[in-house]
């Protein structure tokens, strides 16, 4: 494994900064060697800071993308924390869905919610199946399902719906998994039913949201951890403008806003917490 | 790490024979089945980490069937493909459908106990892997309910020290009356500074 010396790991760290916002501790110089080293050897960098003259004067951006691909954390599971969905299910949806519904029958409900770090998608098709499950009128409904992420990779990802049965192993039941997915080998792929309810696209939260539109409920679960603290100031600041009055806030459930965003105040429901803005 | 269970599937009593000795020679439990009928009726029953079937079988459960069938019992279950050299391109399409791998006869033991470590280590690098989400995910439900707790209840002492701010800046009442409303607001919520 190539090694990587101070000087470079505070350029690099700043450079991953710059271009994903991501802060990563400089004491943990193996955090860098083992997502960067195999970066550097593919593209005959002899050391890091080769490796990022190259990808930052790079014009295809490939490299650059390669290191956010490496660089974000895409550990997430389907029904990851039994919490935020049942809080979704049995009270975020259901008051939602109250205060949505339009006086007149003809018009349909509108509903967006918003998975601001998609990852490889498992939240938000965790998202779709709930929904699918708890409107049996779905076409009443317009609802409009996104899931964001910075890593082109993870984008690519979830938009396939393909899973390995690493990724499936824990959190999803046995009864959603064969009614929603197709087996093929070693291999899980989401049906169409659920695939056709969501979008993804990639987005760096560090830059401003352009054209997202407001949203009834956010997921921004696990990915603030990785900011500075001014940097999670302003995300959660953005994400405040960008939901609904009466909309929805979910973070991470080991994640806090104090001291972060004072216009959220949290409520909990059973064992969970949500948002909502003063 | 050798404590794994194997199903051997092959109609031929020779070649089952041979597989369930050395197998067995190498410390692994064997388990055997006739056919492909055979392996269905074992392989919900068992716990099975292996699967060593043969591609061509009699009847309508062939390598590729029992394949199927231990998938769907678990995604966990190995199965490796013994086939004759003629029916290599069958062994690859099976691989694509989740084989671990595939062994042309006559068999190579030398080969068979090198991709019966190798499944080995991946699964326990699994279990590993599966105990250490584990007890992350311990951690981070404990993690959780405390810092929950902290946050409601920091919110709550925030609000309450807008409150006492209201009424202390109120001129309108007089400064007794507003120390004793803030007093009283205080003492009713006490509960909040254990």
């Amino acid at each position: 494994m190539l090694k990587i010396s101070p000087d470079e790991l505070k350029l690099v760290a700043q450079y991953i900064h710059d271009i994903s916002g991501i802060f990563l501790d400089q004491s943990k110089s193996y955090l860098f060697e083992t997502r960067l080293g195999s970066i550097a050897t593919e593209h005959g960098c002899n050391t890091y800071k080769e490796l990022y003259q190259k990808a930052k004067t790079e014009p295809s951006k490939i490299i650059e993308r390669k290191i956010i691909d490496a660089i974000s954390t895409n550990e997430t599971l389907f029904f990851r924390d039994k919490g935020p969905f049942e809080l979704l299910q049995h009270k975020l949806l259901p008051e939602l869905i109250d205060a949505r519904t339009p006086a007149s029958p003809a018009l349909k409900t509108n509903l967006k919610i918003w998975s601001a770090a998609s990852s490889t998608g498992q939240e938000l098709y965790s998202i779709a199946i709930i929904i699918k499950e708890m409107l049996p009128n779905i076409s009443k409904y317009t609802i409009k399902l996104l899931g964001t992420d910075i890593s082109d990779g993870a984008v690519a990802q979830a938009s396939r719906g393909k899973y390995n049965k690493f990724e499936m192993e824990r959190g999803l039941p046995g009864d959603k998994l064969q009614r929603y997915f197709t087996m093929f080998g070693d291999s899980w792929t989401i049906k169409d039913e659920i695939r056709a309810m969501v979008q993804f696209r990639k987005l760096n939260l560090m830059l401003p949201f352009v054209g997202l539109g407001k949203f009834d409920i956010i997921f921004c679960r696990n990915v603030a951890i990785y900011f500075t603290l001014p940097d999670r100031q302003k995300l959660f600041n953005k994400i405040a403008d960008s939901l609904a009055d009466d909309g929805y806030l979910i973070i991470g459930s080991t994640e806090s806003l104090t001291g972060i965003c004072p216009r959220f105040i949290p409520k909990r429901h059973l064992r969970s917490i949500f948002y909502q803005k003063k | 790490m050798r404590n794994m269970t194997i199903l051997v599937v092959d109609d031929d009593p020779v070649i089952r024979r041979m597989l369930e000795k050395r197998l067995e020679k190498e410390g692994y439990e064997v388990l055997i089945a006739e056919d492909g009928y055979q392996a269905r009726k074992i392989l919900p029953q068992q716990h099975i980490d292996v699967v060593l079937t043969d591609l061509m079988m009699p009847g309508s459960i062939g390598g590729i069937e029992v394949l199927d069938i231990a998938k769907k019992i678990s995604q966990n279950i190995e199965v490796i493909l013994i086939t004759a050299h003629s029916s290599v391109d069958t062994a690859v399409e099976a691989m694509k459908k989740g084989a671990a791998d595939y062994l042309e006869k006559p068999i190579n033991f030398d080969e068979l106990f090198l991709r019966l470590e190798k499944i080995a280590n991946v699964q326990s690098i699994m279990r590993n892997a599966l105990d250490l989400s584990q007890a992350m995910d311990t951690t981070e439900s404990a993690a959780a309910l405390t810092i929950q707790n902290l946050e409601i209840r920091t919110a709550e002492l925030q609000s309450r020290i807008e409150s006492i701010e209201a009424i202390l800046r109120d001129e309108q009442n007089p400064a007794y009356d507003r120390i004793y409303k803030v007093l009283d607001l205080l003492s009713q919520k006490n509960d909040l500074l254990i």
